[in-house]
């Protein structure tokens, strides 16, 4: 009996005290202290990459480069921007980068006179060096250029389009209102390549704005060259409407189509065998170079920097090489 | 010798020290936790105060570029102070997380109070328009910081974000762990304050069992308390006067003893001396008488006869003398020769009686009429019945510290059973005994006298005759005894 209430007695003991030291250990075990991660080294650079297609797999890619090549480096690099397109906002977000004094700037370009003024006159007077990336402007006083030779782009996708329709037929280049450097030297490359073949004729579509207007040009220049054989968007961010408008009047397949790779639908409609072939750019190598540009001018190690720019790998991708 | 008191006393100090311990624990956590909260709350204060200060700035900016009075400038720099100082405290809240935006966001300060003093500078300068677009610019970056402190607290949030869980899952806990604590500790002071009671009663359960035994009378069981307090001295002292009134007690039993003893000698005296004095019925006339025939015989020439009678006389006359008293050995060896020359007459050749005396030991004490009942037995059982006779051997001789008497004799010996019965001293048989002492009365004076049981032993065989050896101290030990014999 005595034995019984002993035991008994022994395991509530142990119980309650079990209890109470696992409750005060799970109390007093956490840090009363909030995380705090140390600071880096206060020579670390503030760079940042600004683009107008946050989110997108291309800018995904370039914001990954730069990452990684400042981290490599020992830099801190910050990825900003606004979405689809938002010009308004993207240039906000430039000035506060300029505002905010970083190190360095590496920027999506954005040929208007809004952005020029920003980098020519804001960023210089606060010192803050500038690169562009994938899209170039090249009269804004940007430190470099970091991206595709965008006129060997377009030659490139004008030699596979003879390649592919022959020497004759008529082709409509599709372009925006914006008349953006990087657009203008696609074109340029474009006709440098077609212009010797007297058979090839021309046309020109130019989207102003929206996608339903882009969409009523389409079909208005449709119905007045019923012979096209084959579009080029020169502006990647048009093609999806222009598949649409066309897949809306007949079958896509008899066209000849190709675009460049800088805009998200891209990979899908080439995957669906939609348009025949895109350039595809090196967004990753982009980000990469730009950042280490960036890194190496402000350390001094490259001065001054190649102002022609510093073109990264084009490839042309057809449809029937994607699985 | 103040146990109990202290066994309370610290009994007390442990539940106070582990209150005091929780209680300080529970508060230095507590602290703590305020600190934390207000370290918390401090850091959103300061990154809303920047947003404050510079739309404060903007303001009285805009009130100075209106109405340029002194007033205004005096606000308008009161408030880029404010500005100034909440940047240097928003500075301070670096970490490697927000490291990054939160230096844009001080740049952002600076670029901000740069543009004001722009927008005062053109303002002196009468270029509005440059002032005008000095101010827009004061306008959009203070908007900015607007958007950045919303990101920045954002960031905060989504930083400590596991933290304020950590906090708000450690306080539910700390609700567990009073309840449990207050369980335990509850138990635990139950479990000790029996314990602690059990050590103070159990003692004097001890005690009070052991006084109920007293009570009854048995003394023999030893108290034993196995505690240190004064309980356990109360028993010591308890046990002490047990085994002094169980050592009373003892000494009682044995004086009783004694008496009885005593009582029981008297008994055996007065018992022969009853006897003697059955024997003695005019012990006057029968002197007188036996002196008379002495006399005549001898004139009548009959000396041997003459011899004779004053033997008997002088026997009869120490029979009746020396009973209850002690006498040297030399006194009862003489009168042993007389009654030998009484029973050499009665049985001429028949009886042989040969003595071999050492005299140096006759002076040893011993009672009277020893030796002559044990002769006189050896007379009767030994020579009379036999047609023969027989031969009475009496040896005297030192033997280290004790003397050695033997009577032998060569009759036909004694059963042992009567032997055993004689040395208890039960046997009662006084048949044909002159002075009506039997071996069985011998036996038991000798042993009363010398206070020792081994002073007389009896051997016998059948046919080949019986030996009564008395072994006696040369030294008495109980002297006392024999004046109390005296008395008696």
């Amino acid at each position: 009996m005595r034995k019984t209430i002993v035991l008994l007695l022994g395991v509530i003991g142990a119980t309650l005290i079990y209890f109470t030291s696992a409750t005060a250990y799970k109390v007093f075990r956490a840090d009363l202290r909030p995380p705090q991660t140390p600071l880096a080294q206060s020579a670390e650079y503030r760079l940042v990459l600004i683009t107008q297609e946050l989110e997108t797999p291309f800018w995904d890619k370039v914001a990954a480069g730069a990452r990684e090549a400042a981290e490599r480096r020992g830099a801190m690099l910050a990825v900003w921007g606004s979405y689809n397109n938002d010009s308004d906002e993207f240039l906000k977000k430039l000035e506060i980068a300029i505002h905010s004094r970083m190190d360095g700037i590496i920027v999506q370009g954005l040929d208007t006179d809004a952005f020029k003024e920003l980098v020519k006159y804001k960023a210089a007077s606060y010192g803050i060096p500038v690169i562009t990336v994938a899209n170039d402007v090249p009269d804004s006083l940007r430190r470099t250029y970091v991206g595709s030779d965008q006129f060997e782009a377009g030659r490139m996708i004008a030699r596979q389009l003879v390649e592919d329709m022959g020497p004759q037929g008529t082709v409509i280049l599709l372009r925006d209102s914006g008349n953006a450097y990087y657009q203008e030297q696609r074109l340029d490359g474009i006709r440098s390549v077609l212009g010797s073949y007297p058979g090839i004729e021309l046309r020109y579509a130019e989207a102003r704005g929206t996608r339903e207007q882009v969409i009523a040009d389409m079909q208005d220049l449709m119905n007045r060259s019923p012979d096209v054989q084959a579009f080029i968007a020169a502006n990647a961010n048009l093609t999806a409407a222009m598949v649409q408008e066309i897949g809306r009047r007949s079958r896509v397949q008899p066209y000849l189509i190709y675009s460049f790779d800088d805009s998200p639908d891209m990979l899908t409609l080439l995957r669906e065998g939609l348009i025949d072939g895109i350039i595809e750019q090196s967004p990753e190598e982009m980000g990469r170079i730009g950042a280490g540009l960036m890194i190496d001018w402000l350390n001094g190690d490259r001065l001054p920097l190649d102002s022609g720019g510093y073109h990264t790998e084009i490839r042309l991708r057809k449809a029937r090489d994607v699985p | 010798m103040n146990r109990i008191q202290n066994k309370i006393l610290s009994l007390t100090g442990i539940v106070l020290f582990i209150m005091a311990a929780i209680w300080m624990t529970l508060t230095w956590y507590s602290r703590q936790t305020q600190e934390q909260y207000n370290e918390i709350l401090q850091r959103y204060l300061r990154m809303n105060e920047v947003t404050g200060a510079s739309q404060q700035t903007i303001t009285d900016l805009n009130n100075y570029l209106i109405r340029p009075t002194p007033e205004n400038l005096d606000q308008l720099e009161q408030s880029k102070e404010r500005l100034r100082k909440a940047k240097y405290e928003v500075y301070a809240l670096r970490n490697g997380d927000n490291d990054f935006d939160l230096t844009s966001y001080t740049n952002l300060i600076d670029s901000l109070l740069e543009a004001a003093n722009r927008a005062l500078m053109f303002q002196t300068q009468m270029e509005n328009e440059e002032s005008n677009a000095a101010f827009n610019e004061a306008t959009r970056i203070s908007r900015s910081i607007s958007d950045m402190t919303l990101t920045l607290l954002d960031t905060e949030l989504k930083t400590y974000d596991r933290f304020y869980r950590g906090i708000i899952e450690r306080s539910t806990e700390l609700n567990k762990l009073g309840i449990w604590l207050l369980a335990t500790f509850t138990f635990l002071l139950l479990l000790f304050a029996y314990w602690f009671a059990l050590s103070i009663t159990r003692p004097v359960q001890k005690l009070t069992q052991a006084a109920k035994e007293l009570s009854r009378g048995r003394f023999d069981q030893k108290i034993e308390v196995s505690s240190n307090d004064e309980i356990a001295f109360l028993a010591k002292m308890f046990e002490r006067m047990r085994v002094n009134i169980n050592n009373l007690i003892t000494e009682i039993q044995q004086k009783a003893q004694l008496e009885h003893e005593l009582q029981q000698n008297k008994l055996l005296l007065q018992e022969s001396r009853y006897r003697s004095l059955q024997s003695q019925i005019h012990p006057h006339f029968l002197f007188n008488t036996l002196d008379t025939l002495s006399k005549k015989a001898y004139l009548e020439g009959a000396e041997e006869t003459s011899d004779l009678l004053a033997s008997v006389a002088g026997l009869l006359r120490y029979n009746l003398r020396r009973m209850d008293r002690s006498v040297t050995l030399y006194e009862e060896v003489r009168v042993l020769r007389q009654y030998m020359d009484i029973q050499s007459a009665r049985f001429s050749d028949r009886l042989r009686f040969v003595e071999e005396i050492d005299e140096s030991c006759l002076y040893v004490q011993i009672p009277g009429l020893t030796l002559q009942p044990i002769v006189e037995n050896a007379v009767i059982h030994a020579v009379e019945p036999m047609e023969d006779g027989g031969a009475i051997v009496f040896r005297v001789a030192d033997d280290g510290d004790r003397i050695r008497v033997e009577i032998a004799d060569d009759g036909p010996g004694i059963p042992a059973d009567k032997i055993a019965q004689l040395l208890r001293g039960s046997a009662q048989e006084t048949e044909g005994h002159t002075t009506g002492i039997g071996i069985g009365n011998v036996v038991q004076r000798l042993r009363l006298f010398y206070g020792q049981d081994d002073v007389i032993d009896i051997g016998s065989r059948p046919g080949a005759g019986t030996k009564v050896v008395l072994r006696l101290p040369k030294v008495r030990r109980y002297e006392a005894d024999d004046q109390r014999t005296d008395r008696g």
